[in-house]
């Protein structure tokens, strides 16, 4: 109960600021998609810089284990070019979608319907699917400090330096 | 870097650092990292278990992803609700069944608005599970 209480307090502040940030419209998805307008971006890179700094010191402080997922390559380069096609059309992800119908976007609603519809096919065809394509290139769970064999805190600043970078090319050409 | 945008949002970098936080808080307090497309699954097998129950009982991935409320499907109704409060009390709240650019290109239609929102969420979420979210 007290798990079920923290992922709904979780969800308020997130979808408060995704509100806030004006990421969850179509039209700033599909900007984002288009290279048009990069707001998205600039939102999700910001939560990734200071989320990755956070996270890593409570792992090494032993407060918080991390959650890595296997990098299936067949999975991940499939999964990412049809989830792409699909986001195009739709204009939502599936965690703004619902946010994006709170806004009063009753487009997503759609878009969720149709998510859900194909969460249901997915799972029909999984055992497939984990005989073929999630086979293929399957590297299990792996981290890039870890592939390189350097300590996190090597590579966190360089992602922090190379985020920035892009923020700032952002503001030059006024993404 | 403004702290506010012409449309009286916040600016996407503050917003964006502001929900990484929430990120830390999340993992520190409860253990739990953010996504939404493991909730799509486990309510589609919530509303297949109402029409057969038997059907979903023998699905690997049922099996793997069981169909129940979760730290996740609660996240997901919490982002409807904050992004419910911080539409409202911006007054920023608009009901659109077309989206501005969409109305631009493929003209007033809602229906074929919905048709493509409706595919394009098919094959989103297939792809985003195969890609295991």
């Amino acid at each position: 109960m007290t798990v079920l209480m923290y992922g709904l307090i979780t969800g308020i502040l997130f979808g408060f600021l995704l509100q806030k940030g004006r990421v969850i419209r179509y039209d700033k998805q599909l900007g984002a998609l288009r290279l048009m307008d990069m707001t998205i971006v600039k939102f999700m890179l910001s939560h990734i810089l200071v989320a990755m700094v956070g996270v890593y010191l409570l792992k090494d402080l032993g407060l918080a284990k991390l959650a890595i997922k296997s990098t299936l390559i067949g999975g991940v380069t499939i999964g990412g070019i049809i989830f792409g096609i699909g986001w195009g059309l739709l204009g939502y992800c599936p965690g703004t979608s619902v946010g994006a119908l709170a806004e009063g976007r009753w487009d997503a609603l759609w878009g969720i319907l149709g998510m859900l519809l194909g969460g249901a096919i997915y799972a029909e065809v999984f055992p497939f699917m984990r005989e073929t394509v999630l086979t293929w290139g399957d590297y299990g769970k792996i981290t890039i400090p870890q592939l390189l064999g350097v300590n996190h805190w090597f590579i966190i600043p360089i992602f922090i330096i190379g985020g920035l970078a892009l923020f700032r090319w952002f503001e030059r050409k006024g993404l | 870097m403004y702290p506010m945008t012409e449309d009286k949002g916040w600016s996407p970098y503050l917003a964006g650092a502001l929900s990484g936080l929430v990120t830390i808080f999340s993992v520190w307090i409860s253990g739990y990292f953010l996504g939404a497309s493991t909730t799509f699954v486990r309510v589609a097998g919530m509303i297949e278990e109402i029409v057969d129950p038997e059907k979903i009982k023998g699905m690997d991935y049922f099996i793997k992803f069981v169909p129940h409320i979760d730290w996740q499907v609660m996240l997901l109704i919490g982002i409807f609700i904050g992004s419910l409060i911080a539409a409202t009390t911006s007054k920023t709240f608009r009901l659109k069944g077309v989206p501005d650019m969409w109305e631009r290109r493929f003209g007033k239609s809602p229906i074929k608005r919905g048709l493509v929102a409706f595919t394009g969420g098919i094959i989103a979420m297939f792809g985003a599970r195969l890609a295991d979210g």
